[in-house]
C-alpha cells in the first residue's frame, strides 16, 4: 500500500523540489541537441529517417490535406528574413533575393514542458533521462497535450493506419522497427530523440559496468544528415558536443531569458520566453548581406 | 389558450400566482399534466430519439474508425467536442440558481418553476459529461481518469485540469441528482397516492414512505437546505474549473485570469435563457398559465438581462486585458477573432450575447410569448457560438504560424452536437411525463405565503395560522390538500 | 510453394559457396514448412547461428542504388528483416550520411506492388508465367533479330554482364538512360579541361557561383556535395550565388538568389567575365581572343536586359568572385538544360580559368585502370536515340533494365510508336511500371536490397572503389531473381564463353573481385562485404585548359508565352520515387506540397493569368498539356513556369498511378546542341485557368514567420566577427 501513495508523495516530494531550486536536478542524463541553420539545407533525409526509425505512418493526400499527417519532424520553410530583409517579401512583383529558411522542428523535449502537466492519466512525463516521454499505452487520446504544445509538435492517430489500407500494406509491415510499438488509433505520438536507441546503448553501458559515451547514441536524424547539422548528446556531459556548443553559445537550461555575454552569438531556442525550457538550441542561419 | 385569451392574461395576470387557487387544483393540474401524452409529445420524443439515435451511429463510426472523420488535426485537438461540453455544462447552471441560490434568499417566486429547471441542470450535465468522454481517442479506457487504486500503483495526473473536470462534475451530477430528487419526494407521495399500476410501484418506492409528519418535514428541509448550501459553491467550482481547461494552458486566448468568473457568468447566462425558453414550452404545452405566470416570467427576465450585462462586462474585460497587456499572439488571436474567417460566428456571439439582451428590457417583448421563445433561444446559440470562439480561434491561431489553419468540423462533431440536444431532449421528455415538473407542495406553500401576506392584519394572521393548516402542513397529501 | 523452397535452397547454396553467412543473418528465418511434413527443418531461434542474437540488430554493409551516386549504407537486420539504412561512414562518397531517397529504399525493397512472378504476354495481356517459360520464350526470340540493350547509369560487373549478353546475342548497342544526369557538365569538362570528371572542392571555395547546378539536390552526388558543402559554410563562411529561373534547392540555400530569364546563363556568365576583366582587372590567362570579343560584347548592362538581372547584381557577383579566391563556378540543371546548354557549361569553365580555379577548386580526377568497370552514364540524348533508332526499325530485340523510357521520354519523340515497332521486349524490373507494363515478358527482379551487385560510384574523390552491393535479406517475393544472375543465365544460354565456370552471378562476381584484388582469401573477401567496397586501381589525370564554344544566342521569340521548366527534385528523382509512400509524404523542399504534382508560378504572372495558389491550370505545349494546381511564388522568373518530373505515372504500383501529372511528356522535344540532351528548359507553354480550385496537400502554408523567432538570420560578417575567421 505504501507503494501504492509511494508515487504520488514522491511525485509531491520532486514538484515542491523543483520549485524550490528552479527545476529539477536529479537527471542522469540530459539529452539535448544542437541543430546548424546555417549549415541546413532543407534536404529533408532526416523526416524521412525518422518516419523509417520510428514506424510512423504515412496518411495520404487526403488526410494530408485535412492536415492530420504524422511527421515527427517536419522541415519548415520560410521566404521571409525579418532579421536582415525585412521588407522583402512584401514585394509582389520582385523576385526572392536570396534562398528560403528552412528549419528542422521536432519535440523541443522542454524541461517545463507545457504539454506534461496538463495530462490527465500522466501518459506523457518527464523522463530521469531530461525527455519528455510519451508512454502509448497509457494514452487515453484526450489530446490536451497537443493542444498545450506551443511548438504544435505531437501528432495524433486520427486513424487506424495498421490495416491492409493503412500505411503498412503487406509487405511493407516487415520493415517496422521491433524496438518501438505501432501505435494504434486514439493514441498521441511524437519525437521522443529515438529513446530506442538511448535505451539500448544506456543497457549496453549498463552492461559493460560504465557510462554511455559521448557519440554512443545517434538519432535517426542526425544520423542520417547529410551536413551533419544535428548534434545530439547528453548536456550532463562536460565533454559532449552539445555541451561545448551550449557552453559556446552561452545558453543555459532553466532560464526564459539568458544574460549572455556576447549577444551575437548564434545561440538560441525557439519560444524560451514561454519559459518552456526547450532542450534543441538553434544556431541562428548566416546569410551575407 | 387563444390569442385573444393569452393576450387577455398577458394584461391581467399581475400577481405571481393567483393565491385563491384551490390547493387541490394544483395537484390536480400537476397530475394532469403527467398524463396522456397528446401528438405532439410524441413527435417531439421521435425528433429527439431520432437525433440520439444518429448520434449513437456516429459514435461508433468514431469508435471503430478513429478521430478522424470529425476533422480535427494537428492544430485542432478539440473542437466541438469540448465547445458543446463547455455549453452544456453552462446550461447545468440553471437549475442551481433557481433552486439553491434563490432558495436561501428567499425569492419564492421561483417555487413554480424551479423543479423542471433542476431536472434540466441535472440531465445538462449528463449532456455534457457525454463529450469529454466521447472526445477520447481510445474512449474505451475513459476510467482511467479516475483515481482507482490499482496494483501497479498507476495514478491520474492530479495536475491536470482534466482530472479536475472529472471530479467537479461527477461530484456536481451527484449532488444535483439528490437535490431533484430530495427535493421531489414530498411531490412523489402525492403522486404515490393518485396514481395506479407501475406508477404506484415506482412512486412507492421513490417516495421512501413519506407521509408528512413532523420530523420528516424537518428533517426533509434541513437536508434540503444543506444540499442547496453545498451545491452553490460547487456550482461556481464548476464552471470555473470547465473554465481552467482553457485558464491553465498556455495558449494565447485561453491562458486568461479572469475566465472562471466569465465562465460562470455565461453559465448562469445560458442557464437563465433555457429556463425561459422550457419556461414558454411548458407553460403552452401542459397550460401551466397559472402556475407560471407573466411576473414569473417577467423576474426570470430580468435576471436574465441582469446576468447577461456582468457577462458583457466581463467579456469586454477580457478584451480590455488582452489589448492593453500587449501580448502579441493573444492580439491576434483576439484580431483573428473579429476579422478572420470566424468572425462572422464572433459577431454573432456578440450580437445575440450581449445586445440581444436589451430586448428582455421590453414589457412587450417579455409578454409576447413567440417572440420571446425566439430571443431565448437565440441567446442560446450567441452563449454556444461563445464557447465555440473560445476554443477555435486559439487553436487555429496559436504560437507557432505551422499551426494556423482554418477547420471546420466534420459531420461526426455536427452528429455529436444534434445528438447532444436529442439526448437532452429526450430525458427533459421523459422526465416531464414521469415526474411533477412544478413542485406541487412549494407551490402550496407560495399559495398560502402569499395569501398570508395578502391579508397582513395580524389577527387576521393570528387566526389563519391557528386554523389553517400550517405552511409545513401544506406539503402534506393525505387528502391532496384542502 | 515449390518453386519459393527451390529458391530459397539455391539461394542459400549460394551463399554456402561464399561462406558468406556474414553477409546475411536474414536468411535464417524459422521456415514455414512443418515437420509433420517433413519437408525441412524447423530452425528455432533458440539455436540460431552464433551470429544470430533475437532482439539485436547487426549491421550489414551495401550500396544504395537509388541514383548513380553510388552511397555506401548500413542496413540493420534483426530476425531476418532488414529495418533501416543508414549511411556507411567509412564510404568515401557520403561518409556515412545518406539522403531521403537512400533512405526511402528500403520502401522500394517492401513495397506491396513488387512483381512476384515473371510475366509474358499472351493474347495481348501481361500474364503470369513460370520462369522456365519465361527464359525458354527469351532465348526462342532474343536472336532472332537486332538485340540491344537500354539501361541506367551502369557500371562494376553488372555492366559486364549486360553486355556480354548483348554481345551473345548479337547486339551492338546499348542505351544508358538517366533523365536527371550531368551530362552536359561533364562533356564540356571532357573538351575544356581535359577530365570528363573533376573532383569539385566546394569546401575550399570562398564563393560559389553557381549557373542552376542544383549540387545539394540532383547534381552528380548530392550527399557528398552536401557534406562538402557543410565545409564550405563553416567560418570563414563561403559565399553561395546561385542563378536559375526557379528556384532548386541548392537556390533555397544561396545568399544570393539570381532569378534569371531562361536560358540566359550563359550571357550571364559573359556578363560577369565582362564585368572581372574590366571593372576588376582580371586578365583571362588562357582564354582565346575569340572568346575575349565574345566577352567584350557582353557588357554588363547589355547582359542585363538579356537575363532580366539588375546590373548591379551583376556587378556584385563579380565583386565577389574577384575579391574572393578560390571561387568555384559550376553550371548544371537547368542552366545546361536548353538548346545552348553546352555553353553554359563552357562559360562556367571559363569563368573558373579566368578566376584561377582550375587546379585549386577543380583538381584533376582519377581514372579507373579497368574502363570496362566504368561508368555507362546514362543520359536523355540516349533516349531521344532510343526512340529514333527503335522508330526507323533499327532494333528488333530489347532488353531494358533500370530504365522506365516509356516514362520518360516526351510524346514528341514517338517513343511509343518506337518501342510498338520493336519485335520482342524483355524488361526486367522489380516494379511494374510503363515500360514493364508495355513488354512482351517481364523478369521480376530482386531489390536491390536481395541482390548482389558492385558499383562505380559516379563522382569519387582520392582513390577509386569499387562498391559492393550485397544482399540484406531472403528475397521478400521469393520468385524474384537478381539481376546479374539473371542476365547470367541468358547470356550463358545464348552462349557466351567464359561463363560456364559460374552456377550465380554471386560465384562470377565473388571470383572477379578475386582476381581484381589478386586474392582468394576468405578473410579478405568478408572484409571487402563489411567494409561495402574496396579499392581498385586508378590512374591520375592531368588537367589542361581550351576555350570551349560559347554561343550565347538564345532563341526566344517573344509571344507571351511561358517557359517550361521540368525542375528535378531529390525525392521523386526521374521518377522512380513516385511509388514510395515515404517520398510521397516528404515534403518537396522548397514548395513543401506532397503527394501531388504542382506548377510554379510568379506572383506577377499568376495575377496577370488570374490564378490563385490552389487553381488548377493547364499547361499547354506545341505537343500537350497538362493540367496541373499552381504554386505561386517568388522564386521563378516571372517569364517561367516550373513544373517537377518524377509524379504523372500511369503503372508503377498503387500510390505512384494517376498521382500528379508528367512534364516530361509535354517537352517540345529540342536538345542541347552540343550533346543531345533532352531540352528541359526550353519548351514554351500557354497556361491559362482550369477553373477549378482545390486546397493542395503541404506542409504549410504560410512562407513568413509573423513576428515570431523562427529562423533567425544573422549578417555573415557578424559572424565572422563572433565565430572568428578560422
Amino acid at each position: 500500500m505504501s507503494s501504492l501513495f509511494g508515487n504520488i508523495l514522491k511525485g509531491w516530494t520532486d514538484y515542491t523540489k523543483g520549485i524550490e531550486e528552479g527545476g529539477h536536478h536529479e537527471y542522469e542524463h540530459m539529452w539535448g541537441m544542437v541543430i546548424d541553420l546555417d549549415k541546413c539545407t532543407g534536404c529533408n533525409a532526416c523526416s524521412v529517417a525518422c518516419y523509417a526509425e520510428n514506424n510512423i505512418a504515412t496518411v495520404g493526400e487526403e488526410k494530408y490535406v485535412a492536415r492530420q499527417s504524422m511527421q515527427w519532424l517536419r522541415v519548415e520553410r520560410y521566404f521571409d528574413e525579418p532579421d536582415i530583409d525585412p521588407g522583402a517579401i512584401d514585394d509582389e512583383n520582385a523576385m526572392q533575393e536570396r534562398g528560403a529558411s528552412f528549419l528542422p522542428m521536432m519535440c523541443q523535449q522542454c524541461n517545463a514542458a507545457t504539454c506534461e502537466p496538463v495530462c490527465p492519466v500522466a501518459a506523457t512525463y518527464h523522463t530521469p533521462d531530461g525527455l519528455n516521454a510519451q508512454i502509448y499505452n497509457r494514452c487515453i487520446g484526450s489530446r490536451y497535450c497537443a493542444n498545450n504544445c506551443p511548438y504544435r509538435l505531437r501528432v495524433f492517430n486520427f486513424y487506424s493506419y495498421t490495416d491492409e489500407n493503412g500505411a503498412w500494406p503487406e509487405p511493407m509491415k516487415q520493415q517496422l522497427n521491433p524496438d518501438i510499438s505501432v501505435r494504434e488509433k486514439g493514441v498521441m505520438e511524437k519525437c521522443t530523440f529515438c529513446i530506442q536507441r538511448i535505451n539500448a546503448a544506456k543497457d549496453k553501458a549498463k552492461m559493460e559496468n560504465r557510462q554511455v559515451t559521448e557519440g554512443e547514441v545517434k538519432t535517426a536524424c542526425q544520423q542520417t544528415c547529410p551536413t551533419q547539422a544535428i548534434m545530439f548528446g547528453d548536456l550532463l556531459n562536460p565533454e559532449s558536443k552539445v555541451t561545448q556548443a551550449w557552453v559556446r553559445q552561452q545558453i543555459k537550461l532553466g532560464k526564459y531569458k539568458q544574460d549572455r555575454e556576447n549577444p551575437t552569438l548564434r545561440g538560441y531556442r525557439i519560444f524560451e520566453e514561454l519559459n518552456t525550457d526547450p532542450s534543441v538550441l538553434y544556431l541562428e542561419r548566416v546569410r551575407e548581406e | 389558450m387563444s390569442e385573444a385569451a393569452l393576450k387577455h392574461l398577458s394584461e391581467t395576470q399581475t400577481k405571481d400566482i393567483d393565491e385563491n387557487i384551490a390547493w387541490a387544483k394544483i395537484n390536480r393540474d400537476v397530475l394532469r399534466s403527467m398524463e396522456n401524452p397528446r401528438r405532439g409529445y410524441w413527435i417531439a420524443m421521435a425528433i429527439s430519439v431520432a437525433l440520439f439515435s444518429v448520434m449513437i451511429y456516429a459514435e461508433v463510426y468514431q469508435y471503430i474508425y478513429g478521430m478522424g472523420p470529425a476533422l480535427l488535426n494537428t492544430s485542432h485537438m478539440w473542437d466541438l467536442y469540448i465547445s458543446t461540453f463547455v455549453f452544456w455544462i453552462g446550461m447545468s447552471h440553471s437549475g442551481t440558481l433557481l433552486s439553491a441560490i434563490l432558495h436561501l434568499v428567499h425569492a419564492d417566486w421561483r417555487k413554480p418553476i424551479y423543479r423542471f429547471a433542476e431536472a434540466m441542470t441535472t440531465f445538462s450535465l449528463m449532456t455534457a459529461g457525454i463529450f469529454p468522454v466521447i472526445h477520447l481517442g481510445r474512449v474505451w479506457n475513459f476510467y482511467w481518469v479516475m483515481p482507482y487504486m490499482t496494483d501497479r500503483g498507476i495514478w491520474p495526473n492530479f495536475r491536470s485540469p482534466l482530472i479536475w473536470d472529472a471530479f467537479a462534475i461527477t461530484t456536481y451530477l451527484t449532488s444535483s441528482v439528490l437535490f431533484l430528487y430530495i427535493g421531489m419526494i414530498p411531490d412523489l407521495a402525492i403522486c404515490r397516492d393518485n396514481t395506479t399500476g407501475w406508477r404506484k410501484k415506482l412512486y412507492t418506492w421513490l417516495s421512501l414512505g413519506w407521509h408528512g409528519d413532523d420530523r420528516q418535514w424537518r428533517n426533509f428541509r434541513i437536508t434540503y437546505l444543506m444540499i442547496a448550501c453545498f451545491l452553490i459553491p460547487l456550482a461556481v467550482s464548476v464552471h470555473s474549473i470547465v473554465s481552467m481547461d482553457f485558464a491553465m494552458a498556455i495558449m494565447p486566448g485561453w491562458h486568461v485570469t479572469t475566465f472562471p468568473p466569465y465562465f460562470v457568468a455565461g453559465a448562469l447566462y445560458s442557464g437563465c435563457a433555457a429556463i425561459i425558453t422550457l419556461f414558454i414550452l411548458l407553460r403552452y404545452f401542459f397550460k401551466f398559465e397559472e402556475y407560471m405566470t407573466f411576473p414569473i416570467l417577467d423576474k426570470v427576465c430580468k435576471l436574465t438581462f441582469v446576468i447577461a450585462m456582468v457577462w458583457s462586462y466581463l467579456n469586454l474585460v477580457e478584451f480590455a486585458s488582452v489589448w492593453y497587456g500587449h501580448d502579441i499572439p493573444s492580439k491576434e488571436v483576439l484580431l483573428a477573432k473579429a476579422y478572420g474567417p470566424y468572425a462572422p460566428f464572433f459577431w454573432g456571439m456578440i450580437a445575440f450575447g450581449m445586445f440581444l439582451p436589451f430586448a428582455l428590457l421590453s414589457k412587450w417583448v417579455r409578454r409576447n410569448m413567440k417572440l420571446l421563445f425566439v430571443v431565448s433561444v437565440l441567446l442560446n446559440v450567441g452563449m454556444w457560438l461563445e464557447r465555440w470562439m473560445i476554443v477555435t480561434p486559439t487553436l487555429s491561431m496559436s504560437y507557432h504560424p505551422w499551426g494556423w489553419n482554418i477547420m471546420w468540423p466534420g459531420w461526426v462533431e455536427w452528429a455529436m452536437v444534434g445528438g447532444s440536444f436529442g439526448w437532452f431532449g429526450m430525458l427533459f421528455l421523459i422526465f416531464v411525463k414521469v415526474f411533477p415538473c412544478v413542485s406541487m407542495y412549494e407551490v402550496k406553500e407560495m399559495v398560502f405565503h402569499r395569501k398570508r401576506t395578502i391579508y397582513e392584519d395580524v389577527d387576521e394572521m393570528m387566526v389563519l395560522h391557528k386554523g389553517a393548516p400550517t405552511a409545513v402542513e401544506a406539503g402534506s397529501t393525505k387528502n391532496g390538500g384542502s | 510453394m515449390n518453386q519459393s523452397k527451390l529458391d530459397r535452397r539455391q539461394f542459400l547454396k549460394g551463399l554456402g559457396l561464399g561462406g558468406a553467412g556474414v553477409a546475411l543473418a536474414g536468411c535464417d528465418l524459422p521456415s514455414y514448412v512443418t515437420l509433420e511434413q517433413g519437408e525441412e527443418n524447423v530452425i528455432s531461434y533458440l539455436a540460431p547461428n552464433e551470429y544470430v542474437i533475437p532482439g539485436v540488430g547487426v549491421w550489414y554493409a551495401s550500396t544504395c542504388v537509388g541514383c548513380s551516386a553510388g552511397c555506401g549504407i548500413h542496413g540493420r537486420v534483426r530476425e531476418g528483416r532488414v529495418l533501416k539504412l543508414e549511411g556507411n561512414p567509412d564510404s568515401g562518397v557520403n561518409m556515412g550520411r545518406l539522403c531521403q531517397m537512400g533512405q526511402a529504399a528500403l520502401q522500394h525493397h517492401f513495397n506491396p506492388d513488387r512483381i512476384a512472378n515473371p510475366m509474358v504476354r499472351k493474347n495481348g495481356a501481361l500474364v503470369e508465367a513460370s520462369w522456365d517459360e519465361a527464359i525458354a520464350l527469351i532465348n526462342e526470340k532474343s536472336k532472332s533479330g537486332k538485340a540491344a540493350w537500354v539501361t541506367g547509369t551502369i557500371s562494376g560487373h553488372q555492366r559486364v554482364m549486360a553486355q556480354t549478353h548483348l554481345g551473345a546475342i548479337g547486339g551492338s548497342r546499348h542505351y544508358a538512360v538517366e533523365q536527371i544526369n550531368a551530362n552536359v557538365w561533364k562533356t564540356a569538362c571532357k573538351d575544356i579541361i581535359n577530365d570528363p570528371n573533376p573532383e569539385i572542392h566546394l569546401e575550399k571555395a570562398k564563393v560559389i557561383f553557381s549557373l542552376g547546378a542544383d549540387f545539394l539536390g540532383t547534381f552528380i552526388s548530392p550527399v557528398h556535395f552536401a557534406a562538402s558543402y557543410a565545409e564550405f559554410r563553416t567560418p570563414p563562411r563561403g559565399t553561395l550565388i546561385q542563378a536559375e529561373p526557379a528556384m532548386s534547392l541548392t537556390g533555397g540555400n544561396a545568399d544570393h538568389w539570381v532569378g534569371i530569364k531562361p536560358g540566359s546563363e550563359t550571357a550571364l556568365a559573359l556578363g560577369v567575365a565582362n564585368a572581372l576583366m574590366n571593372n576588376h582587372g582580371v586578365a583571362g590567362n588562357g582564354i582565346s581572343n575569340a572568346t575575349k570579343t565574345l566577352i567584350n560584347k557582353h557588357d554588363p548592362e547589355t547582359v542585363a536586359g538579356i537575363c532580366a538581372v539588375p546590373v548591379g547584381r551583376i556587378e556584385k557577383i563579380a565583386a565577389s568572385l574577384a575579391a574572393n579566391s578560390p571561387s568555384l563556378v559550376l553550371a548544371g540543371g537547368s542552366a545546361t538544360g536548353n538548346a545552348n546548354g553546352y555553353s553554359a557549361a563552357a562559360a562556367a569553365l571559363m569563368l573558373n580559368q579566368m578566376l584561377g580555379n582550375i587546379g585549386t577548386t577543380i583538381t584533376a580526377g582519377r581514372e579507373l585502370a579497368y574502363p570496362q568497370l566504368d561508368l555507362v552514364e546514362g543520359n536523355s540524348a540516349n533516349l531521344k536515340d532510343l526512340a529514333i533508332d527503335a522508330n526507323e526499325g533499327k532494333i528488333d530485340v530489347l532488353f531494358v533494365s533500370g530504365a522506365n523510357p516509356l516514362f520518360l521520354a516526351p510524346k514528341s519523340l514517338k517513343m511509343l510508336e518506337g518501342w510498338n515497332k520493336v519485335g520482342f521486349k524483355v524488361v526486367l524490373s522489380s516494379m511494374l511500371d510503363e515500360t514493364a507494363e508495355a513488354a512482351d515478358v517481364v523478369l521480376p527482379l530482386a531489390s536491390s536490397l536481395e541482390d548482389w551487385g558492385s558499383h562505380i560510384p559516379s563522382y569519387a574523390k582520392g582513390t577509386r572503389n569499387l562498391a559492393l552491393q550485397q544482399p540484406l535479406m531472403e528475397p521478400v517475393f521469393p520468385n524474384t531473381r537478381g539481376f546479374g544472375d539473371v542476365v547470367l543465365a541468358l547470356a550463358k544460354d545464348a552462349g557466351a564463353p567464359g561463363l560456364d565456370d559460374y552456377d550465380d552471378y554471386y560465384g562470377y562476381l565473388r571470383s572477379a573481385i578475386s582476381a581484381l584484388k589478386k586474392t582468394d582469401s576468405e578473410k579478405e573477401w568478408n572484409g571487402f562485404l563489411m567494409a561495402g567496397q574496396t579499392q581498385i586501381p586508378s590512374l591520375g589525370r592531368k588537367l589542361s585548359y581550351s576555350d570551349g564554344k560559347i554561343t550565347p544566342t538564345m532563341n526566344d521569340s517573344d509571344d507571351g508565352n511561358l517557359t517550361l521548366i521540368a525542375s528535378a527534385r531529390m525525392g521523386m528523382w526521374d521518377g522512380r520515387g513516385a511509388n514510395l509512400p515515404w517520398l510521397q509524404e516528404s515534403p518537396d523542399q522548397i514548395s513543401k506540397v506532397v503527394w501531388d504534382s504542382w506548377a510554379e508560378l510568379h506572383p506577377k504572372t499568376a495575377k496577370s493569368l488570374g490564378i490563385k495558389d490552389g487553381d488548377y491550370i493547364n499547361i499547354k505545349s506545341a505537343s500537350g498539356e497538362v493540367t496541373t494546381r499552381a504554386f505561386i511564388y517568388k522564386g521563378i522568373h516571372p517569364g517561367a513556369i516550373a513544373v517537377p518530373i518524377g509524379r504523372g505515372h500511369s503503372a508503377l504500383g498503387r500510390y505512384a498511378k494517376d498521382n500528379g501529372v508528367n512534364p516530361l511528356s509535354i517537352l517540345n522535344g529540342a536538345s542541347d546542341s552540343k550533346t543531345g540532351e533532352i531540352a528541359t528548359t526550353a519548351t514554351k507553354v500557354s497556361v491559362k485557368s482550369a477553373g477549378k480550385n482545390k486546397q493542395m496537400a503541404k506542409l504549410m502554408e504560410i512562407d513568413r514567420q509573423h513576428g515570431r523567432k523562427l529562423v533567425a538570420t544573422i549578417s555573415a560578417d557578424k559572424q565572422r566577427r563572433t565565430e572568428g575567421g578560422a
